[in-house]
C-alpha cells in the first residue's frame, strides 16, 4: 500500500512538471505594471477585455504605489527582468529609452493622429516611437462650496487672479479653528510650478535650468509666501501630518490646486462628492496650467514582441481609450472620447481640465531629471524653513541641474 | 589526567587523515550557511567598494572615478548632520532601551501572578512588521488627532508637533525604537537571567545582602555577558536603523535635516536620487562607524564583562 502511494505521489509531482511545458505552446502570459490604484478598475477592465479577444493570452496586472514604482522598476531594468508592459512617465522616459530598456514601437499597427501631438511627441526619441499615449492630464483649481456658502463669498471663476486668490483665502482662514483658505504646499506639479510659468518663468528649457531666472523665483517667493507671510495655508508641519489632498478631503482647506487624475477619487469620498466642484486656474501674469501625459512603454527584452507590442496597440485603440474613461481613470489621450471620461461627473464642472489644454504647458522635464527631483523637495525644504532663502535655494538647485545636465 | 592520555592514545592510533570521510562531511554541513554568506554578503561587501569608486547615475554608463565620491561625502554637510543624527538615535535607544528591558526582565523573573502573559505581551511588538508598527505610530503622533496630543491637551501642556519639529522627530522615532525592541531584549537578559544557580543568592542571603545588593553584586555581573551582546546588537542595530525613520520623515518635513540617519541617506541617494556610486560610498562610512563603536566595544568588554 504505501509503496503504492509513493508511486502516486511521484507520478503527480512528474506531472505538474511536465504540464506547463506542453501548456506554454499556446498559453502566453505577459505583465502589465501601473503605479495609480484609482485606475486600476480601468487597466484591469482594458486586460480583460484583450484577453477576451485573444483567449491564449493571460494579461497579470501589477499595481506598486508611485513612490515605490520607480525604484523597483529601475531594480527590474538592471536585473533584466523589466514587466512586459508598463506605464512610463515624461520624467523618466529619457533615463529608460537612452539606456535601451524600451521597446521600438514605431511599426505599431497604429495611427497616431488621434492623440495631442505633444503627448505623441513626448515619448519620440531618435526618430522612433518608445510609448504609445495613454492619457493626459492637467491642474485645476478645486474648492469646498461649503465653506464659500458659509462665508458669503461667489465661487472661483475665470476672472480670478493671484490677487483674488490670496484675497479670497484670507477671508475663508480660520486658523483658531485649523480651517485655512489654500493649500499650498511643498509641491510642483500641483504646485508651485503652475506659478512659475503664469508668471512668465520657466523650469527647464533647451537643456538650460530656469531656477535662476527672476520670474521663477517669484513665483516660488509668491506660492510660498501665500503659508509663511500670508497664512493662508496649513503650515509645512501640518502638510507632514496629513497631506494636501487629504486636508481638502477633510474640509480643512478651502481650495488646492488638483490634478484631474485626483477625480476619481474625491467623487468616491462620500464627505467631500457632494460639496466641492473645480474652475481653472486663476492666472497671474498670463494664463498657464501644468499638463502631462502618461504612455505604455514595452520592455525591450520581452520574450513576447508580437504580443506585446499587439497588447499596447489594443491599450492605444478607442475601444480601449473609451475603457479607461468609463472606469473614471483619467482622460483619455484619443480625441473624441474624451466625453465618456467628463461625462462621468455630472454635477461638475469637469470641462475645465480639457478647456485649460489650449494654454497648457508640458511638464518641464529633462534627460536627467529622475536625478535632481529629490534634491529639488530637499532645497526647497530648507528654504521653507528658514534655513536659507528661496532665491538662495533656487540658485543653487539651478546649479545643481546645471552640473547634473551637463556631463 | 588519565582521561586525557586516554584520548591521545585514540587520537594517534586512528586510521591516516582522510579529507573526504572526515573534514568533508563537515564542510558539506556548513555549506549552505558559507555558501550564502559568499554569495549574499561578502560578494556583495566588495562589490559596493568597487562601486563606491564609480559614477553611477541610473542606468546610464558606469564611470571609474577614484575617491571623489568619498571627497564629496567629506564636504557634504548633511553627511555630518546624519552622522550627528545617527548618533544621537543611538545614545536615545541605546542605554534607556536596555536598562528598561533588564529591569522588566528582572521582574519577569520573579514568580508574579500573570507572568506569561506579561512575557508575551512585551515581545508582541518585535512580531509586528515595522512598517505596520511605523503607521500606527504616526498616527498616536500627530498633531492634530493624536491621542498623545489629546492627552498633552487634557493636561493642560499644549500639542507638540512630534514628527515635524526638528526637535523631537529623532526622539519620536526613539520611542518607536525602543517599544518595538524591548521585548527581544528583555527574552535574551531573561534567559541569561535563569542561568544563574539559585545557589549563589542563598548564599549572599545568608551573608546578609538586601534585594538591591543582590542584584547589583550577583545578577549583574553574571548576566554581564548577555548584557554585553545585548548592549552590542542593539548599537549596531540602532545605527543600521532604517524603517521608522524612512517612512516618518521623508524629505518635505522640515525636520528632514535633523531628522534623517546615515542609513536613510543611503537608501534615498541609491533608490530615490538613483546615485549609487556616492551612495556605496555613504554605506561604507557608516560601516567605519560600527566597527569604531564595535572595537570600543570588545575593549569594554575585557575590564567590564564577568565570565564565569
Amino acid at each position: 500500500m504505501r509503496k503504492f502511494l509513493a508511486a502516486l505521489l511521484t507520478l503527480c509531482l512528474a506531472l505538474t512538471l511536465v504540464a506547463p511545458i506542453a501548456m506554454a505552446e499556446e498559453k502566453v502570459t505577459i505583465t502589465f505594471a501601473f503605479w495609480d490604484t484609482n485606475q486600476e478598475p480601468g487597466m484591469k477592465a482594458i486586460a480583460e477585455a484583450y484577453m477576451a479577444e485573444h483567449p491564449n493570452v493571460t494579461v497579470e496586472t501589477q499595481v506598486t504605489p508611485w513612490s515605490e514604482y520607480w525604484t523597483k522598476l529601475e531594480a527590474a531594468a538592471q536585473g533584466g527582468a523589466l514587466p512586459d508592459v508598463f506605464w512610463m512617465h515624461s520624467n523618466q522616459f529619457f533615463k529608460y529609452v537612452s539606456a535601451g530598456m524600451l521597446l521600438d514601437l514605431t511599426d505599431l499597427n497604429l495611427d497616431y493622429t488621434p492623440y495631442p501631438e505633444g503627448i505623441t511627441a513626448l515619448y519620440h526619441y531618435e526618430d522612433k516611437q518608445w510609448a504609445v499615449p495613454k492619457d493626459y492630464d492637467t491642474i485645476a483649481l478645486a474648492y469646498n462650496k461649503e465653506l464659500f456658502d458659509k462665508a458669503g463669498i461667489a465661487y472661483p471663476d475665470d476672472t480670478w487672479t493671484w490677487d483674488t486668490l490670496r484675497e479670497t483665502a484670507k477671508k475663508l482662514t480660520d486658523a483658531e479653528n485649523g480651517i485655512y483658505g489654500f493649500g499650498a504646499p511643498n509641491d510642483t506639479q500641483s504646485g508651485y510650478y503652475n506659478f512659475v510659468y503664469q508668471n512668465g518663468g520657466f523650469i527647464f528649457e533647451d537643456g538650460k535650468s530656469g531656477f535662476d531666472q527672476e520670474a521663477t523665483q517669484e513665483a516660488i517667493q509668491t506660492w510660498a509666501d501665500l503659508m509663511l507671510k500670508d497664512g493662508v495655508s496649513p503650515s509645512l508641519e501640518s502638510f507632514t501630518d496629513m497631506g494636501n489632498d487629504d486636508q481638502f478631503q477633510a474640509g480643512k482647506v478651502a481650495m488646492v490646486f488638483v490634478g484631474s487624475w485626483m477625480m476619481s477619487a474625491y467623487t468616491n469620498n462620500e464627505f467631500i462628492k457632494d460639496k466641492f466642484d473645480v474652475a481653472v486656474l486663476p492666472q497671474g501674469k498670463q494664463r498657464a496650467s501644468i499638463y502631462n501625459g502618461l504612455g505604455y512603454s514595452g520592455a525591450y527584452n520581452t520574450a513576447n514582441p508580437e504580443i506585446v507590442k499587439d497588447f499596447i496597440a489594443f491599450c492605444g485603440s478607442e475601444q480601449a481609450n473609451i475603457l479607461q474613461a468609463q472606469n473614471k481613470a483619467a482622460i483619455p489621450a484619443y480625441k473624441g472620447t474624451e466625453h465618456y471620461f467628463t461625462d462621468l461627473f455630472t454635477n461638475l464642472n469637469i470641462a475645465c481640465y480639457t478647456e485649460m489644454i489650449e494654454y497648457g504647458v508640458q511638464f518641464p522635464f529633462s534627460p536627467n531629471k529622475s536625478l535632481w527631483e529629490g534634491t529639488e523637495t530637499e532645497l526647497m525644504t530648507s528654504a521653507y524653513t528658514g534655513e536659507m532663502t528661496f532665491a538662495e535655494a533656487c540658485n543653487q538647485l539651478h546649479e545643481t541641474i546645471t552640473e547634473i545636465e551637463e556631463e | 589526567m588519565s582521561e586525557r592520555i586516554i584520548q591521545a592514545d585514540l587520537r594517534s592510533a586512528r586510521k591516516p587523515f582522510r579529507f573526504k570521510s572526515d573534514w568533508g562531511w563537515a564542510y558539506l554541513l556548513i555549506a549552505p550557511t558559507i555558501i550564502g554568506l559568499l554569495i549574499l554578503n561578502i560578494y556583495p561587501f566588495f562589490e559596493t567598494i568597487i562601486l563606491s569608486l564609480q559614477k553611477s547615475q541610473g542606468l546610464g554608463p558606469v564611470k571609474f572615478v577614484g575617491l571623489k565620491n568619498y571627497q564629496k561625502l567629506l564636504s557634504d554637510k548633511q553627511i555630518w548632520q546624519s552622522t550627528v543624527n545617527t548618533l544621537y538615535y543611538m545614545l536615545l535607544t541605546v542605554p534607556v532601551g536596555v536598562f528598561l528591558a533588564l529591569i522588566l526582565a528582572v521582574l519577569l523573573n520573579t514568580k508574579i501572578r500573570g507572568r506569561d502573559v506579561y512575557r508575551a505581551i512585551y515581545f508582541l511588538p518585535m512580531v509586528a512588521a515595522p512598517a505596520a508598527v511605523a503607521m500606527v505610530w504616526k498616527w498616536i503622533f500627530n498633531a492634530e488627532a493624536g491621542i498623545l496630543n489629546q492627552f498633552l491637551v487634557l493636561f493642560g501642556v499644549g500639542r507638540i508637533n512630534w514628527l515635524s519639529d526638528p526637535n523631537t522627530a529623532l526622539l519620536s522615532c526613539a520611542i518607536i525604537g525602543i517599544w518595538s525592541a524591548v521585548g527581544y531584549d528583555l527574552v535574551l537578559i531573561l534567559a541569561g537571567l535563569q542561568s544563574i544557580p539559585t545557589s549563589y543568592y542563598e548564599a549572599s542571603e545568608i551573608d546578609g545582602a538586601n534585594a538591591v545588593q543582590r542584584f547589583f553584586h550577583v545578577t549583574v555581573p553574571l548576566i554581564s555577558p548577555t548584557l554585553f551582546f545585548v548592549v552590542m546588537m542593539r548599537m549596531m542595530n540602532s545605527v543600521k536603523q532604517f524603517d521608522t525613520i524612512y517612512l516618518l520623515i521623508k524629505s518635505n518635513n522640515p525636520a528632514y535635516k535633523k531628522g534623517v540617519t546615515l542609513m536613510v541617506l543611503f537608501y534615498r541617494e541609491a533608490f530615490e536620487k538613483f546615485n549609487k556610486g556616492y551612495a556605496s560610498a555613504i554605506v561604507l562610512f557608516s560601516f567605519v562607524i560600527i566597527m569604531v563603536f564595535t572595537a570600543l566595544q570588545f575593549i569594554a568588554e575585557k575590564k567590564m564583562v564577568h565570565y564565569e
